[in-house]
């Protein structure tokens, strides 16, 4: 009896998180899909047709996907070198460095590419001293160009891969090694022969997520490809909707949908065969720290400077900009002005931006986590029929582009009688599909790590399945809900491509008042507004991390 | 267990304060008759504006949504597609859009009492629009980059100068799109193909065309004079080039929505834009004004001073999507 009744509680669990999912991701994603059959003639393959003949459209799919596979086979070299530098040797000061880089990581990719044009752009802050040093007319580089685009691609999202392979280095089994070099095999023979393969998934796992990234972003190909003339598909959409075309806009989003949950499914599949829950063991024998000896100093100078030129040259560029009375002025300390920030603070909109932003922080973060660990304890713990799709639905936002989802929310939740648009409310639907899977993945891998014994236990003991959830499954899952949360409500925060096409007065975000401030030619507001911002970010994550002791992001 | 209590309980504290704040914000405004302006003026003037306004007429609230041209009539294609325009005045730089939104049958006619000072060519005679602000796309020349006397001095030598040149993108921008229309009605699309083959640069807006030419990227730029006088007060090296063929004279017109459910606060918006003072205070940003009565910026030529050439909005109202797929075709390839 208390079976039977257990097993029905679990389904309505089920049934709920399932129509949670239907509103916020099939059923807008649905819309998507079959308004793109529509034109002006009706139904028809005539969008599709549009892209596959037009070079220009076609030529933008082309691009997004090699940019894409560039930026993530340029991440997994410098993010796995890094991991490796930074956990296996004795380098001094790999705890401040590896720090610096999560700080790098929370610059949005947006503000990152403004700086990197402030830095290399034709007139740059690097540039100008160079062309003088080498008297070159011109630099024989143009940040304005695809290989720009890929460059800035990679300072953002290298820190992925490099999060990903030092999770797996630090967790890693030494035995392995350990018996490779009892057998007398030199450092290097066991760093390719046994250590590389052994987080070669890892490699490919960050690797992935640099893709997905780049696929997605619209903030840098916007910033830097137009000059250049080079689209990619997020661009062209945003034109297509500029033009205004609608119906090539849908067609365009699904062809980006497609190539962004090719690998995601790829990813499925062999996670699906291989044997998924290998806990990593007790960490009994730590890996052995590899000895650099004579190249530790030039090494430390090496990657010194390389982890600044990613994190602390970029916050310093934007400052100094932020500084300046207009664009372009020569750096002299009559040119310098704390006007910017003092426009700032007083605007109302940036201060309202920063309160919407803040509060859809917080309930995107709450509500993906709650939802979330709804999810995993069905798939991961219950194992109840269906729920491995509700997992695999729940996460298709994440190959889905932000622009796209964006669209498909004004598609589906618009029409009356649920005229959201414009509202607060078809924001907060749009960041609950974006970061959704984020939060089902972080609970899905917590989950994993509490053995069902546990639950077994509480449940013979006659617990029933709220009392479970509440003494035995939340508490042991506590701390990687912390870090969930943490890592939506992060960029959340700073969310543009979703709050650009949704926002409406009153709604403005953070990300929405930069860009506008960025685009309307105000570049040194932007700049001052971004200051805050990341000064925001930064405090909030070190405030976290003290919290949570090590969980921040 | 203990640090997600804690979590939680400051979250919820963070939250009810923001929750709190806009809505505080929002019964204080309710006695207030709220107007709600959707502009592509730059939101730095666009604020102090609405605020100078406010200080006069305590009793109207203008709030706003400020974008570029394009975006803001995507919005307003979104919103009518779902009940219906929300703004109660719209302030935009693309002159053709309100010939389009008249024959929609979305404005409101309203003739104001300032509006017999501002001249008849950038007027509707119904009232349904009128210009409040002359911007004027010009050719602006970084004087560091190329010295005034080798500078074109006319739209038509301006390619030759390749890749010194840029200019805004009509995708975007809704003066760049004035242009457009205007170039093409009068001479096809030969001047755009022969600075796509020179290999002009193109940028979002007019304001990203300036700040090009101020940080020395360009030497040349198709932009908007105030822009160009406000970056040279600054101490920006730049000068403006008035081509001889004519400035393109973007009236920036303002109008009432049909839908606005307060006309009354809205006419009196556009009656404070039109009048000496609105002006003036244009004037304070560079902007050349559009009442004879009122001085132009020093420095700049009062509007009966200047050639203009002539815009042909409603062909470019009727061929919008044309002219804006066009272009993409030759020059953004």
């Amino acid at each position: 009896m208390t079976k039977l009744n257990n097993f029905d509680r679990r389904y309505y669990l089920l049934i709920a998180a399932g129509v949670f999912v239907l509103l916020i991701v099939v059923y807008p994603l649905w819309q998507l899909f079959y308004r793109s059959f529509f034109s002006a003639a009706g139904f028809s393959l005539d969008n599709y047709l549009k892209v596959l003949s037009t070079p220009v459209y076609y030529r933008s799919l082309f691009n997004s996907i090699w940019v894409a596979l560039a930026t993530s086979l340029l991440c997994m070299i410098v993010g796995t070198i890094l991991a490796f530098v930074l956990v296996r040797t004795d380098l001094p000061g790999r705890g401040r460095l590896k720090n610096l880089l999560i700080i790098a990581y929370s610059i949005p990719p947006f503000f990152a590419a403004i700086a990197w044009i402030q830095l290399l752009g034709p007139q740059g802050f690097l540039t100008r001293p160079l062309l003088q040093w080498f008297d070159w007319s011109s630099a024989p580089w143009n940040i304005y160009s695809a290989g720009g685009i890929v460059f800035v691609m990679t300072t953002h999202y290298f820190v992925l891969v490099f999060l990903t392979v030092a999770a797996a280095l630090e967790q890693m089994d030494a035995s392995l090694e350990e018996a490779a070099r009892a057998s007398g095999a030199r450092t290097g023979r066991i760093m390719f022969g046994i250590t590389l393969p052994l987080v070669l998934p890892s490699i490919f796992a960050g690797g992935l997520l640099a893709f997905i990234g780049a696929l997605a972003n619209f903030g840098i190909p916007a910033l830097l490809g137009m000059r250049a003339r080079f689209f990619v598909l997020t661009t062209s959409i945003y034109y297509a909707l500029s033009i205004p075309d609608f119906p090539l806009a849908t067609a365009l989003s699904m062809m980006l949908v497609v190539v962004g949950m090719l690998p995601l499914l790829l990813q499925w599949r062999i996670q699906k065969n291989e044997g998924r829950y290998t806990v990593i063991s007790g960490k009994s024998v730590h890996p052995a720290e590899i000895r650099l000896g004579a190249s530790r100093k030039p090494l430390f100078l090496g990657v010194s400077i390389f982890v600044s030129l990613m994190s602390l040259v970029p916050m310093g560029s934007m400052l100094v900009s932020a500084l300046l009375k207009y664009w372009g002025a020569p750096l002299t300390p009559a040119n310098l002005t704390l006007e910017h920030f003092a426009y700032i603070l007083q605007l109302d909109i940036a201060r309202r931006a920063i309160g919407n932003s803040l509060l859809l922080a917080l309930l995107a973060a709450t509500m993906t986590m709650f939802v979330g660990v709804v999810i995993s304890y069905l798939f991961v713990k219950a194992k109840l029929p269906g729920s491995r799709y509700l997992d695999l639905l729940g996460t298709v936002p994440y190959a889905v582009p932000h622009t796209v989802t964006a669209i498909a929310m004004i598609l589906a939740w618009s029409p009356p009688p649920a005229s959201l648009y414009g509202t607060f409310w078809i924001i907060v639907l749009a960041y609950l599909a974006v970061y959704l899977p984020f939060a089902i993945r972080t609970t899905n891998s917590t989950l994993q790590q509490i053995h069902d014994s546990l639950e077994e236990a509480a449940r013979v003991s006659g617990a029933r399945l709220l009392r479970r959830l509440k003494d035995v499954i939340l508490p042991l899952a506590s701390p990687g809900m912390i870090a969930g949360w943490i890592l939506v409500f992060m960029p959340a925060l700073r969310e543009l491509t979703v709050s650009i096409l949704l926002y409406s007065h009153r709604t403005e975000t953070i990300g929405v008042v930069v860009y506008n401030m960025q685009d309307a030619g105000y570049s040194e507001v932007a700049a001052a507004m971004a200051c805050v911002v990341i000064g925001l970010i930064i405090v909030g994550n070190v405030g976290l991390r003290r919290l949570t002791g090590g969980a921040g992001f | 267990m203990k640090t997600l209590t804690k979590i939680v309980s400051v979250s919820v504290i963070v939250g009810s304060l923001v929750c709190i704040a806009p809505g505080a914000a929002q019964a204080q405004g309710s006695a207030k008759g709220k107007v709600l302006l959707y502009t592509s003026v730059p939101l730095q003037l666009a604020t102090q504006f609405a605020d100078a306004f406010m200080r006069k007429r305590r009793d109207v609230e203008v709030e706003l949504y400020r974008a570029g041209s394009t975006e803001v009539i995507r919005k307003l294609a979104a919103e009518r597609e779902t009940g219906g325009i929300r703004a109660d005045l719209i302030w935009l730089a693309d002159a053709p859009l309100y010939y389009e939104l008249r024959d929609r049958g979305e404005l409101l006619p309203y003739i104001s009492p300032e509006a017999k000072h501002i001249p008849a060519d950038i007027k509707d005679p119904k009232g349904y629009f009128v210009g409040a602000r002359l911007i004027n796309l010009i050719i602006g020349v970084n004087k560091e980059v190329i010295p005034v006397k080798d500078a074109p001095k006319s739209w038509k030598a301006l390619p030759d100068f390749g890749k010194k040149v840029v200019m805004g993108n009509p995708l975007y921008s809704g003066s760049n799109f004035v242009q457009v229309a205007t170039f093409v009605k009068k001479d096809g699309w030969g001047w755009f193909v022969r600075a796509r083959a020179k290999d002009v640069a193109v940028v979002r807006g007019n304001s990203e065309a300036a700040k090009a030419l101020a940080g020395k990227e360009f030497g040349l730029a198709v932009t908007l004079d105030y822009i160009v006088a406000g970056l040279a007060k600054k101490g920006a090296p730049l000068e403006i080039i008035w081509p001889e063929e004519g400035a393109i004279s973007v009236p920036s017109p303002i109008a009432i929505s049909r839908a606005s459910k307060n006309p009354e606060g809205a006419k009196a918006f556009v009656d404070y834009v039109l009048s000496k003072e609105g002006q003036e205070f244009l004037v304070k940003q560079e902007v050349i004004p559009v009442r004879g009565d009122v001085k132009p910026p020093s420095g700049q030529p009062a509007a009966s001073q200047i050639k203009f050439l002539p815009i042909p909005y409603e062909w470019a109202a009727k061929n919008a999507s044309e002219l804006r797929e066009r272009f993409e075709k030759i020059m953004l390839h």
